[in-house]
């Protein structure tokens, strides 16, 4: 599992502010997925601050836990779609008034591996 | 120390809806670089994407034919990763509630390969990386996918050869994709560990990503399979890890650790409301679903009485497999129209394009016309071979080729008359045969034919002049 909802199911659902402090590995192995530097001497309040955070979300997900509310959105409304017509896309131009540099119609950055 | 490999499948098809997932911009392939492009499309702040009706059925579509369960209500989530084939930073795909689970496709061996789920998202935009640079293209950017997960289930690259092609026909006869693999229309990620043979526990596994190619499957999971074994064998540990198959060198190579995993950060897509799929119109969409392809196969052979072998073929292009239908009914032995299709017509159609656009001018109705002749002997299979050339050359009905009057055939009558002229005419043949020599036989049957300029049975007519020259 992923994501936000792994995160918070990480600790367990209580609701008092500092219930389970992060390790840490914890908090360096996420700062080094966020790519950031994290000297020695800031670690310590780091692991207080993110346990509050953790812990805040415990609280507001022991509110919402599964229930019927895991689809609620703010409209109250379902089933808004589009009909699967074409219309005209935009002048290239257009989309690409933006754009730094570039040739032939594309966009160009510079190479990037992912990960 | 034998291994056992063990996989798992990610499979990504494009849907064939004449439009984007979230707005209106054509989804049709190639195109001038960033010419169906929009602001939706593009991601620009203050847009609304809204989902396409289509999208939905479509899916809907693909997880009833593939024996899922179907999510009443869904809804769209955010996969947050930084890369410029995305222009929004995120991508609009599905987390905890796909809109299908926990179908599967059955091999031949009988073996369920488990669905774990089936979800809609949008593809990214197509990156060509040159010179340092990448010049990036959204024209695919928003084009609707639907990502198909199956549990580890896999136990040979043959079976993960066969589960593709079952999905892509599936896929293709349902109507929801034309699962062009060169055009990139089907993608497979594989998931894939190595175990010892009879050990309960998976072993670490690897990912390779994004393969467009059957072949290329079966070579990277080759590769990567007894990479595994290798490092097992040596002592080593296997690194979880994402990895990449280079078809030029033929190796897999690491794209990134585990350390470096993706965390993608999903939450709700505020931006669209939740999709509710009521039971009717399930069971609407279920109605629309043509005969799958297996239930085909098992018509085909079990009450056509087509051998396996030439079932398969048939049923491998949909359009072929509907062109025989239409073609052999009413027609009572189904084997001979089969016949016809698997090598005459076929050699009329030598590429797999052809066969799936099933490209030829006479229209099933001709050939069922010429059979039935053929089926009721008014006509000889030679003259029918003949005849479906000429048919085949201009798409003409069999009537412009054969006489009225050679379509009546030859009554018995007047064959036994000829046949006996044959063999008193053909002494010498005769004489051979009756020493033995086999072939005398067929320069007698050749007479027969010549002078019924090739209307006779020649089988019926054998018959006869057997029985002439037994009666001597």
């Amino acid at each position: 599992m992923h994501g936000y909802r792994a995160a918070i199911k990480r600790s367990s659902y209580k609701i008092e502010v500092g219930e389970r402090m992060l390790t840490k590995e914890e908090v360096l192995r996420i700062a080094k997925i966020a790519k950031l530097s994290v000297k020695d001497d800031e670690v310590e309040q780091l692991i207080k601050d993110m346990s509050t955070i953790i812990d805040y979300a415990d609280a507001i997900n022991s509110v919402v836990e599964d229930s019927e509310l895991e689809f609620d959105d703010i409209n109250n409304i379902a089933n808004a779609f589009n009909e699967d017509i074409v219309l005209e896309s935009y002048d290239r131009d257009e989309i690409l008034k933006n754009r730094e540099g570039g040739e032939k119609g594309y966009f160009v950055v510079r190479k990037s591996l992912r990960g | 120390m034998s291994y056992e490999l063990v996989a798992g499948l990610e499979t990504h098809i494009e849907l064939s809806t004449k439009t984007k997932i979230f707005c209106q911009c054509t989804t049709e392939f190639g195109g001038e670089p960033n010419t169906h492009c929009c602001p939706i499309c593009m991601g620009m702040p203050g847009t609304l994407p809204k989902l396409n009706k289509k999208v939905v059925e479509y899916a809907v579509k693909a997880g009833l034919a593939t024996n899922c369960k179907i999510r009443n209500i869904s809804k769209m989530d955010r996969k947050n990763y930084t890369y410029p084939d995305l222009p929004k930073a995120y991508q609009i795909s599905q987390f905890d509630k796909p809109i299908c689970y926990e179908g599967f496709i059955k091999l031949s061996s009988g073996k369920n390969i488990r669905i774990n789920r089936i979800h809609i998202e949008e593809d990214a935009g197509k990156l060509i990386h040159e010179r340092g640079d990448t010049y990036i293209d959204y024209n695919r950017g928003g084009v609707p996918l639907i990502e198909i997960v199956t549990e580890p289930d896999f136990r040979s690259i043959d079976e993960v050869h066969e589960y593709l092609e079952k999905l892509r026909l599936i896929m293709k006869y349902i109507g929801v994709s034309d699962v062009k693999m060169q055009e990139g229309s089907l993608r497979c990620d594989v998931n894939i560990s190595a175990r010892k043979k009879g050990e309960e526990e998976f072993g670490t596994r690897t990912e390779i990503k994004n393969m467009n190619s059957l072949n290329f499957i079966a070579k990277a999971m080759e590769y990567e399979f007894g990479r595994h074994v290798d490092i097992l064998e040596s002592g080593g540990k296997i690194e979880q890890e994402t990895r990449r198959y280079d078809s030029a060198l033929n190796i897999t190579e690491s794209m990134r650790g585990k350390e470096d995993a993706d965390d993608y950060r999903y939450f709700r897509d505020p931006d669209l409301v939740n999709i509710i799929v009521s039971e009717e119109e399930i069971k609407k969409l279920k109605d629309e679903l043509p005969q799958l392809p297996d239930e085909k196969l098992d018509i085909f052979i079990n009450e056509y009485g087509l051998p396996k072998d030439d079932a398969e073929l048939l049923i491998k292009y949909k359009k072929i497999a509907e062109y025989f239908e239409e073609a052999s009914k009413d027609i009572k032995n189904k084997k001979l129209i089969s016949n016809y299709i698997l090598s005459q017509i076929f050699r009329r159609m030598p590429t797999d394009s052809d066969k799936e656009e099933c490209s030829i001018s006479l229209p099933p109705e001709y050939l069922k016309e010429l059979i039935s002749l053929l089926e009721n002997k008014k006509i000889n299979s030679s003259m029918a071979s003949n005849a479906l050339e000429k048919m085949l050359d201009t798409g003409k009905p069999v009537s412009e080729f054969i006489s009225q009057k050679d379509m009546q055939g030859i009554d018995e009558d007047t064959l036994r008359e000829i046949c006996m002229r044959a063999v008193t005419e053909n002494k010498d043949a005769v004489d051979s045969y009756l020493g033995g020599k086999e072939k005398a036989f067929g320069s007698i049957i050749g007479y027969i034919m010549k002078e019924t300029k090739g209307k006779a049975d020649p089988q019926k007519a054998g018959e006869i002049v057997r029985e002439i020259i037994k009666s001597f």
